[in-house]
């Protein structure tokens, strides 16, 4: 199968210091792959590599075939590779239906005269953005909230609006920092479970940066295991527990 | 069955149009104003609109860019230039007004583009117009300098602006159609990429939202806005000074746009009023009329931290700022 996304020997130097070296893998549609590793082995990099946040210094990223390398991070998200961020990348004065509305931007059609002087077109093209925008949120249960701001959610209810926003769209590929980051273990599951949901009920290819452990080896179908900004294993759940490399660098035991 | 049917949650944002009330009632003015009152009027709806642009900037887009009063000072001598040294009809020097504002508003966004943020921006921007100053000042030959640019009587169209009642009308038009359309702007996917982006710059980005380009629309859209008002402010005061453009303006701004609430464009109207009907009403108690002015505004700003318009959320959640039209 021709993988969703290649990237081939990235590399990213900050000033000198190595962030990334030679990182090459494939990813694929309806697969969840997690990027595990240490504490500044580069994982949110390598995002910010692949969404285009930060230059890349050798190496190309091609998604479905054409490369995204280079781009600025609104042409590769128009492209279909969307991210959420670590720290929670939501608009925390909107509301949970205006956080989705933007999500929804690209896809609401209305021109700037039109939007200016109110015509007609513009209205429905808005109006359109709504309606989906209120299904979106009531499809995850999210429909009572829609319209409170979102600084005043609950951190789970967070963490869910900032995911329907980034799949408003229906990207192909959806690279996931840390979305359990801060969740009851209940809420971790359910997410978990969402994510898997994608991934084999929708055919979404998902890269997720995850610390927890049991939740990577229980969740994802492939691991890729970043050190010191290389890629130091790559296999099943049942591979990595197996690899000693792994074992050692990473997860600190023989 | 439609399919496109929208779903029929009662829509809380249509009973924002009190709001359209309050034009209509307000053509009944000048039947009851004096020359003096309807003046304060005329000046209020001038600085609705340069709170607005500059409430969009500051508010909406969040950024420390005070070019605003020298937009407002660029908007009033471009009219007041037109007018004077080649006899362009007041309409069609307000097109230019709007235009120029909207290219000095250009000028400040690649600033802010090019990465001067923060305190930076803001200096460099309270310089820009400290430099305009000088500039009105020392371009004399066209200027008059510190005299200030004495005006010709003006008229709209076949209006001739020789009293304050038909300059109440004409100002009110055009008040009301930009702040409308400012309205419409905010109230749509533009204005969502706007606040998004003061929200998070990068979030806003990995949605697919070219940033730089919203930026520069909020800065001409702000800078046109602004040059408007500088071109009702000409005709209002008939003489144009280099002083009414100076550091203590940009402070009223900045104090209408807090007043009034930031982010919020009916808070820009209740800032503008508040603050251009204060310093009127003040006026009687001479030498201590700025000690007063202060005061009001140090009370209202620690009683009401997100200004005149939470007196509205109050009342009602109808009245708070939404960013989407139904």
């Amino acid at each position: 199968m021709e993988p969703l996304l290649k990237v081939q020997g990235v590399s990213v130097n900050f000033s000198g210091l190595k962030a990334l070296a030679n990182v090459t893998f494939d990813a694929h549609a309806g697969e969840v792959r997690a990027v595990i590793g240490p504490n500044g082995a580069g994982k949110t990099t390598l995002f910010n590599a692949i969404s285009g946040y930060v230059p890349s210094t050798a190496g190309t990223i091609y998604f479905k075939g054409t490369p995204i390398h280079g781009l600025a991070p609104h042409d590769i998200s128009i492209k279909g590779v969307r991210r959420t961020f670590q720290n929670g990348g939501l608009f925390l004065e909107l509301t949970a239906l205006e956080n989705i509305l933007a999500g929804l931007h690209v896809h609401i059609d209305s021109s700037f005269m039109g939007v200016v002087l109110g015509l007609r077109e513009a209205r429905e093209a808005e109006r359109e953005g709504i309606a989906r925008a209120r299904r979106l949120l009531d499809l995850m249960d999210l429909g009572a909230i829609a319209d409170t701001p979102v600084k005043d959610l609950s951190g789970g209810q967070q963490r869910m609006v900032e995911i329907v926003r980034t799949l408003a769209t229906e990207p192909p590929l959806l690279l996931l920092d840390e979305p359990v980051v801060g969740l009851s273990p209940p809420m971790r599951d359910r997410m978990m479970e969402i994510i898997r949901r994608l991934a084999g009920e929708e055919g979404i290819g998902i890269i997720l940066i995850e610390h927890i452990i049991d939740l990577v080896m229980s969740g994802s179908d492939v691991i890729v295991v970043l050190s010191s900004g290389e890629v130091i294993a790559e296999g099943t759940p049942d591979e990595i527990r197996q690899n000693r490399e792994v074992l050692e660098a990473y997860l600190g035991h023989a | 069955m439609n399919e496109t049917k929208i779903p029929s949650t009662p829509s809380m944002t249509k009973w924002r149009r009190v709001y359209y009330l309050i034009p209509v009632v307000a053509l009944v003015i000048p039947f009851f104003a004096n020359e003096y009152l309807l003046w304060v009027v005329n000046a209020i709806l001038v600085y609705t609109l340069v709170t607005v642009g500059f409430n969009l900037i500051l508010g909406n887009l969040g950024q420390l860019a005070f070019a605003n009063t020298a937009f407002f000072g660029i908007g009033a001598y471009t009219t007041a230039i037109l007018m004077v040294y080649f006899d362009v009809p007041y309409f069609l020097a307000i097109v230019v007004s709007t235009v120029v504002g909207g290219i000095a508003g250009f000028l400040a966004s690649v600033t802010a583009l090019r990465g001067i943020r923060l305190y930076y921006l803001a200096i460099i921007t309270l310089a820009f117009g400290e430099l305009m100053r000088w500039v009105y000042l020392h371009g004399d030959k066209v200027t008059d300098g510190s005299d200030g640019l004495l005006l010709p009587k003006a008229s709209f169209f076949w209006i001739p602006l020789d009293s304050e009642a038909p300059k109440f009308y004409v100002f009110l038009l055009l008040t009301v159609i930009v702040v409308k359309a400012t309205s419409n702007l905010m109230r749509s996917k533009i204005g969502r990429a706007i606040v998004a982006i003061r929200d998070n710059e990068s979030a806003t980005a990995s949605l697919g939202i070219h940033t730089a380009r919203y930026i520069v629309l909020a800065f001409v859209w702000s800078g046109s806005v602004v040059g408007i008002a500088g071109a009702m402010f000409a005709v209002l005061t008939e003489r144009v000074l280099p002083e009414a453009f100076g550091l203590t303006e940009v402070i009223i701004h900045f104090g209408m746009v807090l007043v009034g609430g930031t982010g919020s464009i009916v808070g820009s109207v209740l800032g503008a009023i508040a603050l251009t009907a204060l310093p009127e009403y003040f006026r009687q108690f001479p030498g201590m009329d700025e000690l007063f002015f202060g005061i009001v505004i140090v009370l209202i700003l620690l009683f009401l931290p997100k200004g005149l318009i939470s007196l509205l959320h109050r009342i009602s959640p109808v009245f708070q700022e939404r960013y989407y039209r139904d």
